[in-house]
């Protein structure tokens, strides 16, 4: 479980995040569509998966988004908030895979207010393949002093 | 237009599972103390947005089926005579984060629907939908941008 951070990274351009590896069991991909409530066939139907022309059954998008969100607050703590989550999936992710992630600080936007945005690039490999790539802006807080973005006025919030 | 309005109540029980799942330890999502200071009391994942508007699959007295995941998706793929659909760009844009007890309204509308085209799957066509969720007091929760890809003709 991690822990509340403040203060404790101060992401730059060019920071790398520390690489994840997960081993994507069958068991996962099933849970992860069944916890995200789909309950489309190829999540969890082998035969159906087959029908439809993959080769097995597939990791849905929603297992998907939560496990990039995963990698990002794993790095920033819980005071990472994300505003935006983009990711284009290449490849279906199979159960027996290992999916290697890795991210980038692409740029750091300090606008003089409270929240420093982080944009960072997030790739999910397998090998040399390139299983899904994802973009992700977290807002932090600007500095020491600053509030979280977790209290940031809704009309403030521009993700 | 499709709209699904409160079709399951926002439930620790049910994130948590999801969480398990992908090995979440993100402690908003779990510790109430330690979420006090970012959040007031633990929140959903914000990435499980659309969870929250996918209806039970069985509901009692129910006398037609469940919509599907993304029931207007499932209608264009109909429409047009394709056989099956993957989504394959998603765009999150997230707003207030919701807690146990909150619901959502979304609505699911069309934003552009491409021309028949070969495909690697064999042919197809492209198309966009974005879903716009917000609370029951209109205040929005976030808005999901997504990319599908359909293919595999039904013989007429």
């Amino acid at each position: 479980m991690n822990t509340p951070m403040r203060g404790t990274i101060a992401p730059r351009a060019g920071d790398r995040l520390p690489e994840l590896v997960i081993g994507v069991t069958r068991k996962m991909i099933i849970a992860g569509a069944t916890g995200s409530r789909d309950w489309q066939p190829q999540h969890h139907d082998k035969d159906a998966a087959k029908q439809a022309g993959l080769p097995d059954i597939i990791m849905n998008n929603y297992t998907q988004a939560g496990l990039i969100s995963r990698y990002v607050t794993d790095w920033s703590g819980p005071i990472g908030r994300i505003g935006r989550l983009k990711f284009s999936m290449r490849r279906p992710i199979c159960p027996d895979s290992q999916v290697h992630f890795s991210g980038q600080v692409v740029s750091v936007e300090e606008n003089g207010d409270q929240i420093a945005w982080i944009q960072l690039d997030v790739a999910m490999k397998q090998g040399d393949t390139l299983l899904t790539s994802a973009s992700v802006r977290l807002a932090m807080p600007a500095d020491a002093s600053a509030r979280s973005p977790w209290r940031c006025p809704p009309d403030e919030w521009r993700p | 237009m499709i709209i699904v309005d409160h079709v399951v109540t926002v439930e620790q029980g049910l994130w948590t599972n999801f969480c398990v799942a992908i090995e979440d330890g993100n402690l908003l999502y779990w510790d109430y103390t330690a979420s006090r200071d970012q959040t007031d009391s633990v929140i959903a994942p914000p990435a499980m947005l659309p969870s929250w508007a996918v209806e039970h699959d069985w509901v009692p007295g129910r006398d037609r089926p469940a919509r599907r995941t993304l029931e207007l998706h499932f209608m264009v793929k109909d429409t047009l005579g394709l056989r099956n659909g993957i989504v394959t760009e998603v765009e999150l844009e997230l707003h207030a984060p919701l807690r146990a007890g909150e619901s959502v309204r979304a609505e699911q509308i069309l934003r552009s629907v491409g021309p028949e085209r070969e495909t690697r799957l064999g042919t197809g066509r492209n198309w966009e939908i974005d879903v716009q969720y917000r609370k029951p007091d209109g205040s929005l929760a976030g808005i999901q941008r997504l990319h599908f890809l359909a293919y595999g003709k039904v013989a007429a």
